[in-house]
């Protein structure tokens, strides 16, 4: 039992190899990406619709992805913590496409 | 001598983790699965606000007046919304930080990566507030219709175009002429940043609470969970922010 809960705990502490460097690096590539979305949408009229919301989307998930693996350091932690979140997180990313497809072009329910 | 042993000891007792069945903290699984039914449920206030907004602007649209009296266009600036994004950005930098600052037992520059992220999530709150005030003396309101200030040439070609009432009322008044025009979507705006600047002071309590704690028991074993536990929320809201700064602002 005490092997498992060193195991346990080793496991889920294993993001503490990240120096306070590391979370800085994170930190100012986010700061850019935050940028870029903003430039993206000061010069949208450069893009055409689809390459713009293609454009933001990828931005948003990246930023996302930064916060989600490196500041509550999903990635190496227990993976029964990444089912648990990204179970619904795929759901609630299925709803939003799901609805915005059907409600884009007045069809379906959209009336 | 023996009885700081006692408590040596009575700290260790503690410093286990609460391992459940599933071989992981408790208390952390717990939060995980608060934070993914959490995410439904900003999922679902955000795909609202979308069906609403798209609803409005297709009725514009087809009447030839969104491009006067588009919602987002009309209402949503960046520039503020930009440097609240900026500043929850930060808050996360700072709260993991202040978490690598425990593990590595720094309670001083703890307490400065805590105090830090606390400021910065109560200034992004007076941010929304700020923004929620200038929004509705604009005409944007939690009513199931939104008023738009127009300009004489956007009321001028606004009742050239000759609208049904029942899509966009005009009025003029003086020199002051507005569009009233039926949508939710001013409820939903509201609802969903709302709801998510509530998550933002109840995670501000929640790390004052903390550096309360951790300030008057630095020695206490449970210290690292507690502010991890507390760090998990904060980022959470923070994410929360990156998908309502896309999707309603900027697209």
């Amino acid at each position: 039992m005490a092997d498992h809960d060193s195991a346990v705990t080793h496991h889920e502490e294993h993001h503490e190899a990240h120096g306070t460097g590391f979370y800085w690096q994170v930190g100012g590539v986010l700061a850019v990406v935050t940028a870029a979305e903003v430039a993206a949408f000061v010069y949208r009229d450069l893009f055409g619709h689809v390459t713009f919301l293609t454009l933001l989307f990828i931005l948003m998930f990246a930023k996302g992805i930064g916060v989600v693996l490196y500041f509550m350091h999903l990635r190496g932690d227990a993976r029964i913590f990444q089912f648990v979140f990204i179970v619904p997180f795929t759901f609630a990313v299925s709803m939003v496409l799901g609805f915005l497809v059907l409600f884009s072009h007045h069809v379906g329910i959209a009336g | 001598m023996s009885s700081s042993a006692g408590q040596a000891h009575h700290g260790e007792a503690h410093q286990k983790p609460l391992v459940g069945s599933m071989g992981v903290d408790s208390r952390k699984l717990g939060l995980w699965a608060f934070i993914g039914s959490e995410t439904l449920f900003f999922a679902t206030l955000i795909v609202t606000h979308l069906i609403f907004y798209a609803r409005t602007s297709n009725t514009l649209s087809s009447v030839g007046a969104l491009e006067l009296l588009d919602p987002r266009l009309g209402y949503l600036a960046i520039e503020l919304t930009t440097v609240l994004a900026t500043l929850l950005l930060a808050s996360s930098l700072t709260m993991v930080l202040a978490l690598a600052a425990s593990k590595a037992r720094d309670w001083k520059r703890f307490r400065i990566w805590q105090l830090a992220t606390i400021l910065l999530g109560a200034s992004f709150v007076g941010g929304q507030i700020y923004e929620f005030i200038h929004l509705y003396h604009e005409g944007l309101k939690l009513a199931p219709a939104f008023e738009m200030h127009l300009s004489h040439e956007a009321h001028k070609a606004l009742t050239a175009l000759n609208l049904d009432p029942s899509i966009v009322r005009l009025k003029e008044a003086g020199e002051h002429a507005t569009a009233l025009v039926p949508s939710l979507f001013g409820v939903t705006f509201f609802v969903m940043t709302g709801f998510h600047g509530l998550h933002v002071t109840i995670g501000i309590i929640w790390l004052i609470a903390i550096y309360v704690k951790v300030s008057r028991f630095p020695e206490s074993p449970e210290n690292p969970m507690d502010i991890e536990l507390g760090g998990l929320y904060w980022h959470f809201v923070d994410l929360v922010w990156v998908a309502i700064f896309t999707l309603i602002y900027l697209i």
